[in-house]
């Protein structure tokens, strides 16, 4: 009865429709709109930033990056010769932390910790004389090595849970997601505790298997949704009837198929875990001493908050344009990749 | 009816959800290289007799699935087990310190909610305005920011430069006010509950508040685009009739699922927000067990703040099947 | 006919100023409704017809703006504008406020009934509560009186056991009987003119005929007048007494239901016949229109139709047809916009064929003689009381 679909028998529009369905779901299409969106554009030049200041100061060091070790000499001063290297001012005497509260510090005449402002040491000197915006520099390595690593771990064996719960079904689903629940029922800042002190001691490596760990549970739900939506496709039934491996339609089609909707969620969990990290490290159970990470220079700031407040200032602004950067990126990708809300 | 049977049957399914964190805790606090006796000991001088008879006391000798059937057969009749710091009932140190947290959570949400709401809606309303960018400016800080940096910066800001609200501790409302030096009455009581909450209560509810406005505006951005929204217009309702009444309801259902997953961020939360406020409730009290190894108390803890969520998230689905007509009771996952 | 008409619509216009350009959804039409007829308003999706139903009740959401035209209901100015002082256009300052729209106009006087059953009620409020809440607004009646109101009117519409159904929630009733809770819905605000915009779509083929059927009793019952929105002519066959065709944002064929079948005189109303599944043809023997219907953002020079029409000459392309009257139908004007007839003298038989417009089959199309369509005009209904 419908003229609407008696159109539908003319051919070549229905075609053009098609061709414009897969443009719109396409990497280009993503591409292009997150050049439109400028919520993802400037979460992607946060994102570079970050990470290029990152890949510097693996670069610029004659540490490793797994190493973590005390700054040397070989610092940022070496490129950028307007900043000199960091050098050791004595601690200050005893009785710094009675002093009278005071803000901000710059009007004090005498200055036990530099308050910064001066190009030796732009954000001041922490209670060791380190400079500080050296260490907010190299605070950018523990963060984001840690974002990335531990949601990776998530991500991957999240992938593998979540795939192999969706597509089996039945028993093994059970089994898998009532495992998955009892992990997510743990508070995650909890859990990596527990996990990183009793199983390995305070330790980078340890909190950042246990962040992963932790956010396996949310991967491996979001993977299991989408696989099971995608088993029911008809090109999944035509492959198993082909005799395709299960091993191979779960990683071939299954996975690919339900990576989209992953992708934007890792790069909002970047955030997230880099916000765990710090409150892991502000704990004392993340990154250790001498090594600078934004939390656990938070956790020592902590106790000279009536001395110098800026050095409580600083990391917290690190870490909170950081993760807004993936925020933001990651809202970005959301809208580019499902364009059903429309700003 | 209907309801008490779908509580019922959310709470079935929640044992083994229960029994698996039981034994993640168990396993996590057993396997450890940690040697709680050597501990206990504190580097003295000790024999082989010694540390047996203490492995005896606390049954570290025996296989581990013995001292979990142990352990659970004692969570079933409420004894989570004997501190080993502190030498006194898990039970009754955990009795000691779930107010403030409780308190401390609740109040989070209730600052949440109040502000996170009015403001989705608003946003929603007036969309692609200065007051949606705003808004969704402070949603995507609030997101951003670790909840300790907040607590930190409110005390830069309000108790150190300021000095107009104190910096650390709680003042709890249900104990009288004698047991506090300087404080004579109720009311009192109460006026110096409230400062000192104020500050934990933002730095803990900003996550929290941020989520739920970024839920709030969208959802509201949807329903206001509802079907029933253009009927309601169409018969002349008034526009804040169908913001508040019409488009409200339908929009506010994922709220509720929202607030029962965000406990689990809420809860590692008040750890840290403790910390920084010097709270003495659960967080501050699973930081010693930590710094003491004290394994007992951190499974006690864990399994605690593990039961919570769970709870909460029951009390949530429960109060969405109650609120949402369309929910067919036993179904929904 | 009598004389005043209940709505007079004249040369409306809606636009959409999006950011790929203005989008003319609407774009002068004119129309009448007198009191108690069923006016169709037929063409395919994307016509603007939703769109002109709306702009009536001044529901237009943004980016969607009225700019142009004049809308007159019992001799109130729904819509109107002036040339201002300055040469620019303004209100006029009889045209009613929004307030007044919302509380005289919307609902009390002028209803609507949605295309969509599934989704226009509010999910979480019970059927009762939704249709009491209209009525007391609309009526204004106390609580009491307006639950009584809706439970009769629900009982009225054919729902079964309406004390109880009163109570319950939309997801608990089929889209056919959610249909009829929105029909009593308009009815029981006691309007003079309801709009349905496509309330048969969503639902399936003898829903809908059960549907139809109820309307057409209670519209007799109650003499309410309908604006009947649809892209099905079978429908408007069965119910419409007078029919205006849209086609991008036009009205391009303007008749008594009967006369616009049996004696069609634009070629798109005629297409659109053609393409209609019938008994007496098979699937093959249908003629689907060629192409799709142009976007309304940039449509096509002249006749609008051209692009597609089987008739189309060169002078289609050039002149832009104005519905004129084409015929007499017992007093009752028969308009078309089209410029084959000869009331527009615009050199139409002179003028050459479009190359490459239509194909074959098109042609052919014309060719053959039409007095198969005249036999059956409706696909199923037996064309109408009237007849020639």
């Amino acid at each position: 009865m419908a003229v609407g679909e008696s159109q539908l028998e003319s051919g070549t529009d229905t075609v053009a429709d098609e061709d414009d369905v897969e443009a719109r779901v396409g990497w280009r299409y993503t591409v292009a709109r997150i050049k439109q969106d400028t919520t993802a554009r400037w979460g992607l030049y946060i994102v570079a930033a970050v990470l290029s200041i990152a890949v510097y100061a693996v670069v610029d060091s004659n540490l490793s990056l797994l190493t973590f070790g005390l700054l040397s000499d070989f610092t940022f001063a070496r490129l950028l010769p307007i900043f000199d290297h960091p050098t050791y001012i004595p601690p200050p005497g005893e009785g710094t932390q009675h002093m009278p509260p005071y803000f901000p510090l710059a009007e004090q005449s005498w200055n036990p910790l530099p308050a910064g402002g001066t190009l030796e040491h732009p954000l001041g000197t922490d209670h060791t004389g380190r400079d500080y915006f050296t260490r907010i520099v190299y605070g950018t390595q523990v963060s984001v090595f840690v974002g990335l690593v531990s949601t990776f771990i998530g991500l991957a064996g999240g992938t593998v849970i979540g795939a192999v719960a969706g597509y089996y079904g039945g028993r093994v689903d059970d089994v898998l997601m009532r495992l998955v629940e009892t992990v997510y029922a743990i508070p995650p800042l909890i859990l990596i505790i527990v996990f990183t002190v009793f199983i390995g001691g305070a330790n980078i490596w340890y909190a950042v298997i246990g962040v992963g760990v932790a956010f396996i549970p949310v991967f491996a739900r979001i993977i299991r949704s989408r696989v099971l939506s995608v088993r029911e496709m008809d090109y999944i039934e035509a492959a198993r009837a082909a005799g395709v491996r299960d091993r191979n339609i779960i990683m071939r089609h299954v996975v690919p198929n339900s990576f989209a909707p992953v992708l934007v969620y890792a790069t909002l969990q970047i955030g997230v875990t880099i916000l765990i990290v710090a409150g892991l490290s502000f704990l004392g159970y993340g990154a250790q001493p001498p090594t600078p990470d934004w939390g656990q220079m938070l956790n020592i700031s902590h106790g000279y908050m009536h001395s110098n407040v800026w050095l409580s200032i600083w990391p917290g602004l690190a870490i909170m344009i950081t993760i807004m950067g993936f925020n933001l990126f990651g809202d970005g990708l959301q809208d580019a990749l499902d364009p059903r809300i429309d700003d | 009816m209907k309801l008490l049977k779908y509580t019922i049957y959310r709470l079935l399914q929640a044992i083994p959800v229960l029994i698996g964190i039981s034994v993640i805790t168990f396993l996590l606090a057993n396997l450890g290289p940690g040697d709680p006796v050597s501990l206990m000991l504190q580097g003295q001088e000790h024999s082989e007799e010694l540390v047996r008879s203490i492995e005896q006391r606390y049954g570290l000798d025996r296989p581990l699935h013995e001292r979990y059937l142990t352990y659970m057969a004692g969570l079933l009749e409420g004894d989570l087990g004997q501190s080993i710091h502190y030498q006194r009932p898990v039970a009754d140190l955990i009795l000691d310190r779930i107010g403030p947290t409780l308190l401390l959570v609740l109040s989070a949400y209730a600052f949440a909610l109040a502000t996170a709401i009015p403001l989705g809606i608003v946003a929603a309303n007036r969309r692609n305005e200065p007051t949606d960018h705003a808004s969704r400016i402070a949603a995507l800080v609030g997101v951003s920011t670790p909840s300790f940096w907040i607590g930190i910066v409110l005390i830069l800001i309000f108790a150190v430069k300021l000095g107009w609200l104190p910096s650390s501790g709680l003042i709890y409302p249900w104990r009288p006010p004698s047991s506090y030096p300087g404080i004579s009455g109720h009311l009192e009581l109460y006026y110096e509950s409230i400062r000192h909450l104020l500050l934990p209560m933002i730095a803990l509810g900003t996550l929290q508040m941020a989520t739920i406005m970024r839920v709030e505006r969208t959802q509201m951005i949807e329903s206001l685009q509802g079907e029933y929204v253009k009927l309601a217009r169409a018969y002349g309702v008034p526009e804040r009739t169908i913001l508040r009444k019409h488009a409200f309801q339908v929009a506010q259902l994922p709220i509720i699922t929202i607030v029962g997953l965000n406990l689990s961020t809420a809860l590692g939360g008040a750890v840290l927000v403790e910390t920084v406020f010097n709270i003495n409730g659960m967080g501050q009290l699973f930081v010693e067990a930590i710094q003491q190894n004290d394994y007992q108390l951190v499974m006690g803890v864990t399994m605690l703040l593990g039961v919570l969520f769970v709870v909460g998230v029951i009390i949530t689905d429960i109060s969405y099947a109650y609120v949402d007509p369309r929910v067919t009771y036993g179904e929904r996952e | 006919m009598s004389s005043e008409p209940l709505l007079r619509v004249e040369n409306l216009k809606t636009q959409f100023f999006t950011e790929a350009g203005t989008v003319r959804a609407v774009d002068g039409i004119s129309f009448e409704v007198y009191e108690g007829e069923i006016v169709g308003l037929v063409g395919e999706s994307g016509a603007g017809k939703s769109v002109a139903s709306m702009s009536l009740l001044r529901l237009v959401e943004r980016p969607g703006e009225i700019v142009a035209g004049e809308v007159t209901y019992k001799g109130e100015t729904l819509f109107g504008l002036e040339d201002g002082p300055n040469g620019d256009l303004r209100k006029r300052d009889e045209m009613l406020s929004n307030e007044e729209i919302r509380t005289r106009i919307r609902g009390n006087e002028i209803a609507v009934i949605f295309q969509d059953p599934m989704e226009s009620l509010n999910p979480v409020f019970t059927v009762g509560g939704q249709l009491r809440e209209f009525i007391e607004l609309n009526r204004g009646l106390s609580e009491d009186e307006a639950r009584r109101e809706a439970i009769d009117m629900l009982r009225e519409v054919g729902i079964p056991d309406p004390e109880q159904r009163y109570e319950e929630y939309p997801h608990q009733f089929s889209g056919g009987m959610r249909q009829r809770v929105l029909i009593a819905m308009a009815l029981a605000c006691e309007p003079s003119l309801i709009i349905a915009d496509e309330p048969t779509t969503a639902l399936d083929v003898t829903v809908e005929g059960q549907i139809l059927d109820l309307v057409d009793d209670l519209q007799k019952k109650y003499g309410t007048s309908f604006i009947w929105v649809t892209h099905d002519l079978g429908v408007v066959a069965e119910i419409c007494d007078r029919v205006n065709v849209m086609y991008l944002g036009e009205i391009v064929e303007q008749a008594p239901v009967d006369e616009l079948f049996y004696d069609t005189k634009h070629p798109y109303t005629q297409a659109l016949l053609e393409s209609m599944p019938r008994p007496d043809r098979t699937v093959a023997d249908l003629e689907p229109i060629e192409g799709v219907m142009p976007e309304a953002i940039n449509p096509p020079s002249g006749c609008r139709f051209h692009p597609r029409c089987p008739d189309a000459r060169a002078v289609c392309k050039r002149v832009h047809p104005e519905p004129k009257v084409v015929a007499d139908a017992d007093g009752e004007p028969h308009r078309a916009a089209c410029v084959k007839h000869d009331v527009f003298d615009v050199g139409y038989d002179e003028s050459p064929p479009l190359e490459g417009a239509v194909d074959g089959e098109g042609s052919r199309r014309t060719d053959e003689p039409q007095s198969e369509l005249a036999a059956n005009p409706a696909g199923d209904e037996p064309g109408g009381d009237g007849g020639e």
